[in-house]
């Protein structure tokens, strides 16, 4: 083995070494992150019913019955999206509400389906309406 | 059993209390109950939101706490996005 090679190799191992800590802290932050959704998950799952789980997991989003109106429908994505306003089975609008801090998305349904069951009035005056066109 | 969500970035940090054992005076019932209570009002002060959720039954807010209610989820403050 010739000098050049060797002092390529030592570079190889001391910059692999220098990028352990990096990986050790991804690492971290992917794991715990992984908790916290597992969590925010069984948040989701406990409050809502088999039906309701079933929608979600097969189409992606969750269709909540306006308390106020029969004919209106939220459609509340499992993915960081508008939530659509369904009237007659067409989409009329789109509402935009988010928390301050960052949440995982399961978290944003169960924030959806509460405030649209308990307050449907103060949810739709917080929230930015655009309309479909 | 009483049971408090607090939906955050860490997912939901949960806080358990037993009423029954809390009225017969358990200090560490009673305890936890003044403790659940304390970041009912500390995240409600922050802009949450609470919610009354019991299985079957329609989701309720809620502007106290509430020691008999067996689910209580708080919302963080939400904005228009």
């Amino acid at each position: 083995m010739n000098l050049e090679v060797l002092v390529y190799l030592l570079i190889g191992i001391i910059v692999a070494l220098s990028l352990i800590p990096l990986w050790r802290l991804a690492l971290d932050y992917y794991l715990e992150w992984s908790e916290v959704n597992r969590r925010a998950n069984e948040l989701l799952r406990s409050v809502l019913t088999d039906e309701q789980y079933r929608q979600l997991k097969r189409h992606g989003y969750l269709d909540i019955p306006s308390p106020r109106d029969p004919e209106c429908i939220y459609r509340v994505p499992h993915a960081p999206d508008q939530v659509g306003v369904i009237e007659q089975g067409r989409l009329k609008a789109g509402l935009c509400l988010q928390p301050l801090e960052k949440v995982p998305d399961s978290d944003i349904v169960v924030m959806h389906k509460l405030m649209i069951e308990a307050d449907e009035e103060t949810y739709l005056q917080t929230a930015n309406k655009f309309i479909a066109i | 059993m009483g049971m408090l969500r607090v939906i955050s970035k860490r997912g939901d940090d949960r806080v358990h209390w037993n009423e029954q054992d809390a009225l017969t005076g358990d200090p560490e019932a009673m305890a936890a109950i003044r403790e659940a209570e304390r970041i009912f009002a500390s995240e409600r002060a922050r802009g949450s939101t609470a919610f009354h959720v019991e299985a079957g039954k329609p989701v309720e807010r809620l502007e106290q706490f509430d020691p008999q209610a067996t689910q209580i989820i708080l919302v963080p403050q939400v904005v228009g996005g």
